[in-house]
């Protein structure tokens, strides 16, 4: 991903919209999956994902440049996205377990499809664990983190994660189990080519 | 030796990224069952490490974004940014006149060409300087000072393309190629400074002036370039 030049963010700050625009290009990918991942529902995600780059582009004048620009993106998605689900947990007041632990979910070998097929298997998580699962051992934040994001213990930030990681285990054995490619397949998968 | 039974599966998760105890590392390391299964939780954590780098489909719509940014004043006003473009370009085109005019004026100085319009800064080359200073009294509204400017322009232009069909600019004012050269490069440094400028600030009048008119002026000077250039040496830059 390139890296957002501060001219862009001057131009999109004095509210160029072609500028907005190469910003949104640029970090829609990730940021839209981030948020994928963590509210499940495609529409759902949708919605909040619109509501997310409202609120980075509000805060642009904010960024001081001290840190990646994708990372401060990162970490405005993340927080704009849990509470949007906050929210919507409030609405329903319902939190949905899905314990079907009998289905499992295809694989493919392809490396997207391989990131597609964990995303399918994560949103098979409770909301809880599937937040904690997302922000941890994808997107790198520490228990500590996490548990002042959900106002959570960091002890039970490391309980819903291991509990997400064994069911995930149990979802996605056909991939764990399959044997180990070769060391040069290996590399091959892992530069793309 | 203590023995333990096989390890619970969310100690296993855990155990992908944490280090185990004595023990249990004793015991995984004589348990099939176990060891495999750590070695699963293990490359599962990578695969999910793996999938984090892999960008999908936006689930937003920039253009569905625009008119909120719009109403929140994100985004510029459209016709605020066109009032600038538009009377930016005008200005640039008072100061290609200023800068054309000085060069057409100096030549008027050592020619005396009776058929050059007398008013405007195309009359005097010399005076750009007292021209400018009397613009404050000059006139009264921003409409008048943009239809001076758009009927100088005019003449600027006739006035140029006069000259040039006569071919007259280079040989009596002793212009050659190397001073040709010598402008272009003192442009190219105005508008790399002023474009450097203008990503501080893209809308500052004064700057999109300046910007505007010396790329203005360095197009003209190219053509001038162009004609001193005898046809057997190829302009390979500028």
């Amino acid at each position: 991903m390139p890296p957002t030049d501060q001219i862009t963010i001057r131009l999109a700050i004095n509210g160029d919209e072609a500028a907005l625009r190469t910003i949104w290009v640029q970090h829609a990918p990730r940021i839209d999956a981030l948020v994928r991942r963590l509210v499940g529902d495609p529409e759902q995600a949708a919605d909040v994902a619109q509501e997310v780059w409202i609120q980075i582009f509000r805060a642009l004048p904010t960024w001081r440049g001290d840190s990646q620009f994708s990372t401060w993106a990162h970490r405005i998605a993340v927080n704009r996205t849990l509470n949007a689900l906050r929210s919507m947990r409030r609405i329903s007041n319902v939190e949905v377990e899905i314990e079907d632990d009998t289905s499992v979910v295809e694989h493919d070998g392809d490396r997207s499809l391989l990131a597609q097929t964990i995303d399918e298997a994560v949103q098979k998580l409770s909301p809880r664990a599937r937040t904690v699962f997302v922000l941890h051992d994808v997107e790198g934040y520490t228990h500590e983190e996490i548990a002042d994001q959900l106002g959570i213990t960091s002890g039970g930030s490391k309980s819903q994660l291991f509990k997400a990681r064994a069911k995930l285990r149990r979802l996605l054995a056909h991939l764990v189990d399959a044997p180990a490619p070769a060391k040069e397949d290996e590399d091959n998968v892992a530069s793309g080519t | 030796m203590k023995t333990m039974s096989h390890l619970a599966p969310d100690r296993l998760a855990a155990l992908s990224d944490d280090t185990p105890s004595p023990i249990e590392a004793a015991h995984i390391t004589t348990c099939d069952a176990c060891s495999a299964e750590l070695a699963a939780h293990r490359k599962l954590a990578r695969m999910a490490a793996a999938a984090q780098v892999v960008p999908g489909a936006p689930v937003s719509s920039f253009d569905s974004l625009v008119p909120r940014l719009r109403a929140e004043g994100l985004i510029a006003a459209p016709d605020r940014g066109a009032m600038v473009r538009t009377w930016s370009v005008r200005v640039a085109a008072g100061l290609a006149l200023l800068v054309g005019g000085g060069v057409a004026g100096r030549m008027t100085a050592m020619r005396e060409l009776p058929m050059l319009p007398t008013g405007g800064a195309a009359a005097a080359g010399g005076a750009s300087n007292a021209s400018v200073a009397q613009v404050g009294s000059s006139f009264k509204t921003s409409d008048d000072a943009l239809r001076a400017l758009a009927a100088s322009q005019q003449s600027y232009q006739l006035a140029a393309a006069f000259l040039a069909a006569q071919d007259t600019t280079a040989h009596f004012i002793g212009l050659n190629q190397n001073t040709y050269r010598t402008r272009l490069k003192a442009l190219d440094d105005i508008a790399a400074a002023t474009r450097a400028a203008l990503y501080q600030a893209p809308q500052d009048p004064v700057l999109n002036q300046y910007y505007l008119g010396t790329l203005s002026a360095r197009e003209a000077t190219l053509g001038q370039l162009r004609q001193v250039t005898p046809a057997s040496s190829k302009m390979r830059s500028w």
